[in-house]
């Protein structure tokens, strides 16, 4: 991953800030709510066959995300590499450039590198965490697959397939904003959403990996939030 | 080094002394190396220096395992109390007060103490039938009839009408009121205890004298039908033919048993089949269900009431005369409908016996009515053996606490109370014989039985009275029923204290000590702002003369006030002196402490992840799954430990510590297959670690894993030596034949035991035999005693190289003259040199572990060394993260190597694994290095987390250790002191005994085990390792100032 040349000084990475048009700023906070509705909807029907459920909710959620990322977010390239650009209307100059084309095309480049990337990756480290083996292959893959288009693909539509960028990524080195936000909430909603399957209350929901994916969900939403707005610019220290 | 001594260190390892001569008589002739007397007694100063910090730090842990031990002590021996099983067995033509010439032996035909009354006897168990459930309610204005109410008024019914063949009374139980205790109470006639010392710990049979053996060895044929927990209880007692038995775990479902034990119950009743059996146990367990999943007050309650109340009139109808009746609960329930604990609700049953004839009595008319409450005329549970022992004509369990219910023997009219004197004569003759013989086999004094002796001596004095009058009056008789009553009651209420009681200020008092020892402990390893070293000796003193100090006033209150609890007070006040002691010498140093709160996402994650595991443990669920909860922390630590590995500027650190991060979260998941799932898991676990789930053995397949380990390991160990170029010297030697050998050896041990259990040589058996346990032994030689002669007498694992000046690009050491020397190995001098210390340890519990733990020891010992390289590509051996994970780690393959926190699943078998008969201390020794073989381990690895490729001078190290040291320690001792408070806690719970009990004792056990280990394994190899490496680079403090510039150590 590491595959950046190290010689050439790099500007500091920035948080990465929404489109400064109404719709973006609206729709920002519409967003979450309308894919924790989604969920919400579907919840009954994913507690009784896990399944089919996930994956008939898997085309809407990323229809949901692929609205979100071109109605609100800067596409990779925009602006992101050339440092803070801070004046308002460059940047929208950028995007009326960029136009639905510029918008549409990394949305779904980013829906592909998550389902064919992101998605065997999370996947392989749910099963590295301690989920089953030999049984509970679908809902596996299909959780990953949930985690992946939740908190991934925002992140490859504004950060490209850059190698360095994406070792910060994964090194926690990026500063927090909401997409980034989005995709550490998601994670460690998952993370958290597996302390209840243990529990003898015998409820059809903590069947795997339901509490997984609702975990991802809710940790989406609060990341989101939290990341856009508390600990916005924020960086995680690790000393 | 110096002229002093003769050339100390370089004569062992061969091909690189010359060399070295050569470069030390160069580095002598270029002014390297320091040739002043000076620097020699600096030196010898700085070994002495070393050797009393040692002792000092190693004086200091040991200190804290003793307040360990202090807390435990005062808090199991408040909550785990025990009691003495004696094997003596009631015998039918043995009276219990020796044997007058005029009797004649008793049969069982007839009755062996006592003319029996009844041939037959049914006896209906309805578990958690509660008093007030049986006794008729009418609703008032403050309380409404609930859903309990009225649904069974069969027994008040026959009770009230016809007083002459039916007795309603209150059934107190002893608490714990689960069921398995209440058996054992209601057969054996004794109070429950956790412990039955004596009895066998890895069964639940009962092997003291009770009612079944003793029906049993007349020759009864007894018929159980119900809860199979009585056929853990009572093996192979009853008739096969008619017994039917069903699980009683799923308490969802309330009625599969209730109606096998109805279906195969009513065809014994009819009169072809009376021939058949002498007594019936019937089980009911669908009231006791329905209660545990709807509650008491629930419809389904009164359906299963009303179905119990069907049931009994129909056996009423089918009874035949010369059989008795009999229906109980063996405990009540709570308000929720669950047990376990000692409230009113949960202790206080329903007794009801039932017989055609008109046998039983009242002693006043006004008793005739069933009592109100459970409050009036209660019968402790006990009395049953007495009872049903007299009224079936058996002799009464030798261990029987309990007196004949005066209702069935009274008679008819009311004044029999020449059979009242006799019956409780008898019952209270045994009942001495029992308190004789336990005060002996206790050694208890006479003082603390002085109350019932007296008692005792009284009723002997009026029965003797009795015998000598001629016609004795009924008034004698009632004298002596009285005097004889009033003994049994005194010696239940004395064995009660002694036995069946939790003892909450003890418990307190032990949970106090292990608290201050943990905040003690918590600032020690987290909080000390300079080395650990130079404070010890302060914390050390002040603590051990508080200790002291403690004793001596302890002892002195003892002596002052001797009727008070001695050892209690002086064990407590030994603790609490200590901690003061310690808490004067912190107020001593305190501008030295720093903070507790951790400071970094390290500290935060060991405290959070700690916290956690020991809150968890008060949920019986988190408790059930902790392996799955240990590979869900540790492959978490492994992805944060990635995660700050991606953050590190140095390409190569970055590279070897995503490496060794993935690798060590791959490690934990293969080792996680590797499973024996305790009974609770069930069915969502399948165990892996035997052929099948009902064997002991392993598969044949899993044979094969020690060969891999064999194999791989000893590969894989050297390249973690090589890396810093430290396979030399000693090393390649023990790495790569010894190690080896040691292990193949031991995969050799398991294949002779499958051999030999499989038998697949018939006829070699015996050769088989002596084989392996030759084999184990010399296991057991290579790694303790070739192991530790190597760890003690081996030199640093360096070598030097010499090159001509300016061919060289490797690290430059020194540039003496023309030439350039290396040092390889020395990057990791330390590290190299202590690890040797844990492959000692690996192969010795590697052979211990049954195969497919043997797999999980090599994986295990391969993660050591993996966690080691990331501390040092993280910079992390400084933090509380190394230490945190080994303990994790160490607690995670406990269950990957076929454990559980259950008494079940100890592997007493791994006593015979070198020896074929019990040698004392040998196979406790044995079953301890099986059962803790991965926490120790781990624990022998903490002190290589500080060492690991570190330079010789380092200067603090030995601080560092003991940081490490002491923070392993206190994640032992927070888990021990959370699973210890939620035991104590949740006493009253219905899983006490089952799940926060068990794991209550392996806390406790796992910290006391680990706190050695480390201390003496860990820090004793860390004085070995020690004085190895200052042989050949001198002590740092000795050193001084000469030091700098003298070496200049590059990053091999």
């Amino acid at each position: 991953m590491s595959t950046a040349a190290p010689t050439k000084p790099r500007a500091p990475a920035t948080p990465i800030d929404i489109l400064s048009n109404d719709t973006a700023k609206l729709y920002t906070h519409i967003h979450p709510a309308l894919v924790l509705s989604l969920y919400a909807y579907q919840f009954r029907s994913i507690v009784a066959d896990p399944v089919p459920a996930l994956l008939n909710t898997l085309l809407p959620l990323a229809a949901l995300q692929i609205g979100y990322v071109a109605v609100c977010l800067p596409p990779t390239g925009s602006g992101t590499a050339a440092g803070v650009e801070k004046k308002r209307p460059g940047e929208k100059k950028k995007v009326v450039e960029g136009g639905i084309g510029g918008k549409i095309i990394p949305a779904f480049l980013s829906l592909v590198l998550s389902a064919l990337v992101a998605t065997p990756i999370l996947t392989a480290t749910l099963v590295l965490f301690g989920a089953p083996v030999t049984t509970h292959h679908f809902h596996t893959l299909l959780c990953g697959a949930h985690i992946s288009l939740l908190s991934t693909l925002p992140l490859v539509y504004v950060h490209g397939v850059d190698g360095h960028t994406w070792r910060e990524v994964v090194a926690l080195l990026l500063p927090i904003d909401e997409v980034y936000g989005g995709m550490i909430g998601t994670v460690m909603g998952a993370w958290l959403g597996a302390v209840p399957i243990p529990l003898d209350w015998d409820r059809e929901w903590q069947k795997w990996p339901v509490t997984i994916v609702t975990g991802a969900y809710i940790g989406f939403a609060v990341g989101k939030l939290v990341g856009g707005t508390l600990l916005k610019g924020k960086k995680i220290m690790f000393e | 080094m110096d002229d002093g001594e003769p050339l100390p260190s370089y004569e062992g390892i061969a091909a690189a002394f010359a060399k070295a001569k050569a470069k030390k008589e160069q580095e002598e002739a270029s002014g390297l190396r320091a040739r002043t007397g000076d620097a020699a007694a600096a030196n010898k100063q700085g070994e002495v220096h070393f050797k009393a910090s040692h002792n000092i730090l190693v004086a200091f842990f040991t200190w804290i395992l003793l307040l360990h031990v202090l807390g435990i002590y005062l808090f199991t021996s408040g909550f785990l109390l025990t009691r003495l099983v004696l094997d003596e067995k009631s015998e039918c033509d043995v009276l219990p007060f020796g044997t007058p010439e005029s009797y004649k032996p008793g049969s069982s035909e007839k009755g062996c103490w006592h003319p029996k009354t009844f041939e037959k006897a049914i006896v209906i168990i309805v578990d958690a039938l509660r008093y007030d459930f049986t006794i008729p309610f009418t609703p008032a204005d403050t309380e409404k009839a609930h859903h309990f109410h009225n649904a069974i008024p069969i027994l008040y019914e026959t009770a009230a009408k016809q007083p002459n063949n039916a007795f309603l009374l209150p059934f107190i139980a002893d608490p714990p009121t689960t069921t398995l205790q209440r058996l054992k109470g209601l057969t054996t006639g004794t109070l429950p205890t956790f412990i039955d010392a004596g009895s066998n710990f890895a069964g639940t049979a009962i092997d003291e004298d009770n009612l079944v053996a003793q029906l049993f060895n007349a020759s009864k044929r007894i018929v159980h039908l119900g809860d199979d927990t009585w056929h853990a209880l009572f093996p192979g007692y009853f008739e096969p033919n008619l017994t039917h038995a069903y699980d009683s775990f799923n308490v969802w479902d309330l009625h599969t048993l209730d109606n096998g034990v109805t279906e195969h119950l009513f065809p014994l009743l009819e009169p072809a089949n009376t021939g058949k059996w002498d007594v019936i146990f019937g089980h009911y367990l669908g009231v006791d269900h329905a209660g545990h999943r709807y509650g008491p007050d629930h419809p389904a309650m009164t359906a299963k009431l009303q179905q119990m109340d069907g049931l009994i009139r129909k056996m009423i109808k089918q009874l035949s005369d010369d059989t008795l009746l009999v229906v109980m609960g063996d405990h009540g329930m709570d308000a929720k409908g669950d047990h376990g604990g000692e409230s009113d609700d949960e202790i206080q049953a329903a007794l009801w016996m039932y017989s055609k004839q008109k046998l039983f009595g009242r002693s006043a008319p006004a008793f005739n009515t069933p009592p109100a409450t459970a409050k009036d005329r209660p019968v402790p549970q006990i009395n049953l053996v007495p009872t049903l022992s007299l009224l079936l004509g058996m002799p009464i369990p030798f261990n029987n606490l309990g007196a004949p219910i005066e209702e069935a023997f009274i008679g008819a009219k009311g004044d029999n109370y020449q059979n009242l004197a006799v019956v409780n004569h008898l019952a209270a003759s045994q009942l001495h014989r029992y308190q004789d013989a336990y005060a002996k086999a206790r050694g208890f004094d006479e003082k603390t039985r002085a109350s019932s002796l007296s008692l005792w001596t009284a009723a002997s004095d009026k029965w003797k009275a009795l015998s000598a009058a001629k016609k004795p009056t009924k008034a004698q008789f009632q004298a002596a029923y009285t005097a004889f009553s009033a003994y049994q009651t005194e010696t239940l209420s004395l064995c009660r204290s002694l036995w069946a009681r939790f003892d909450v200020p003890r418990m307190l008092n032990g949970v106090t000590i292990l608290v201050l020892t943990l905040v003690i402990l918590a600032l020690y390893a987290r909080s000390i702002e300079s080395d650990r070293v130079e404070l010890t000796p302060a914390l050390l003193s002040r603590g051990g003369i508080g200790t002291v100090l403690g004793t001596l006033v302890g002892g002195g209150a003892t002596f002052a006030f001797p009727s008070l609890a001695g050892e209690h007070i002086i064990v407590y006040s030994t603790g609490m002196g200590g901690v003061l002691g310690a808490a004067t010498a912190f107020w001593y140093i305190r501008r030295r402490i720093l903070s507790p709160i951790p400071n970094s996402v390290w500290g935060w994650t060991s405290l959070i992840f700690t916290v956690a595991l020991s809150g968890g443990f008060a949920a019986n669920s988190f408790t059930i799954w902790e392996d799955e909860i240990l590979l869900y922390f540790l492959c978490t630590f492994g992805l944060l430990m990635m995660l700050s590995s991606f953050r590190q500027k140095n390409a190569i650190d970055r590279a070897l510590g995503i490496y060794h991060s993935v690798l060590f979260i791959v490690l934990t998941r293969l080792a996680s297959f590797s499973r024996l799932c305790r009974e609770e898991q069930m069915p969502y676990c399948k165990s892996t670690y035997y052929a099948s789930a009902t064997s002991s053995t392993s598969a044949s397949w899993q044979l094969y894993i020690p060969y891999a380990v064999a194999f791989l390991l000893p590969t894989f160990i050297r390249t973690y030596y090589k890396g810093t170029s430290s396979h030399q010297g000693s090393a390649v030697l023990w790495i790569d034949f010894a190690l080896r050998f040691g292990l193949l050896l031991a995969a050799a041990y398991w294949t002779l035991d499958a051999a030999d259990d499989g038998e697949w040589y018939p006829g070699y058996s015996e050769m088989l035999k002596s084989t392996k346990v030759i084999i184990a032994q010399i296991t057991l030689a290579i790694a303790f005693a070739f192991g530790y002669s190597t760890f003690s007498w081996a030199k640093p694992l360096l070598s030097i190289e010499s090159k001509s000046k300016g061919t060289t690009s490797a690290p430059v050491i020194s540039n003496g003259g023309t030439s350039s020397i290396t040092i390889l190995g020395y990057a990791n001098v330390h590290g190299s040199r202590y690890a040797l210390l844990i492959t000692i340890w690996a192969l010795a519990v590697f052979l211990v572990e049954k195969p497919m733990g043997a797999g999980a020891i090599g994986i295990a010992t391969w993660q050591i060394f993996s966690l080691f390289e990331i501390m040092d590509t993280n910079k992390l051996s400084d933090t509380s993260v190394g230490p945190v994970v080994l303990g994790l780690l160490g607690s995670f393959h406990y269950f990957k190597t076929g454990h559980q926190a259950t008494l079940a699943s100890i592997q007493w078998e791994s006593a015979f694994i070198p020896l074929r008969t019990i040698k004392y201390p040998w196979s406790p020794v044995l079953v301890i290095l099986n059962t803790f073989g991965a926490q120790i381990l781990c624990a022998v690895a903490v002190p290589g987390l500080v060492l690991w490729k570190q330079p010789p001078k380092k200067k603090g190290l030995l601080g560092d250790v003991a940081k490490a040291v002491s923070t392993h320690m206190l994640f032992y001792a927070v888990i021990n002191l959370a699973t210890t408070m939620w035991a104590g806690h949740l006493r009253r719970h219905l899983m006490l005994y089952r799940i926060f009990n068990p794991r209550f004792m392996l806390g406790a056990a796992v910290m006391l085990v680990v706190d050695a280990v480390v201390v003496f394994v860990g820090l004793g190899g860390t004085r070995l390792s020690f004085l190895s490496v200052a042989e050949v680079f001198g002590w740092v403090e000795g050193l001084g100032r000469a030091k700098e510039g003298r070496f200049r150590a590059s990053h091999l």
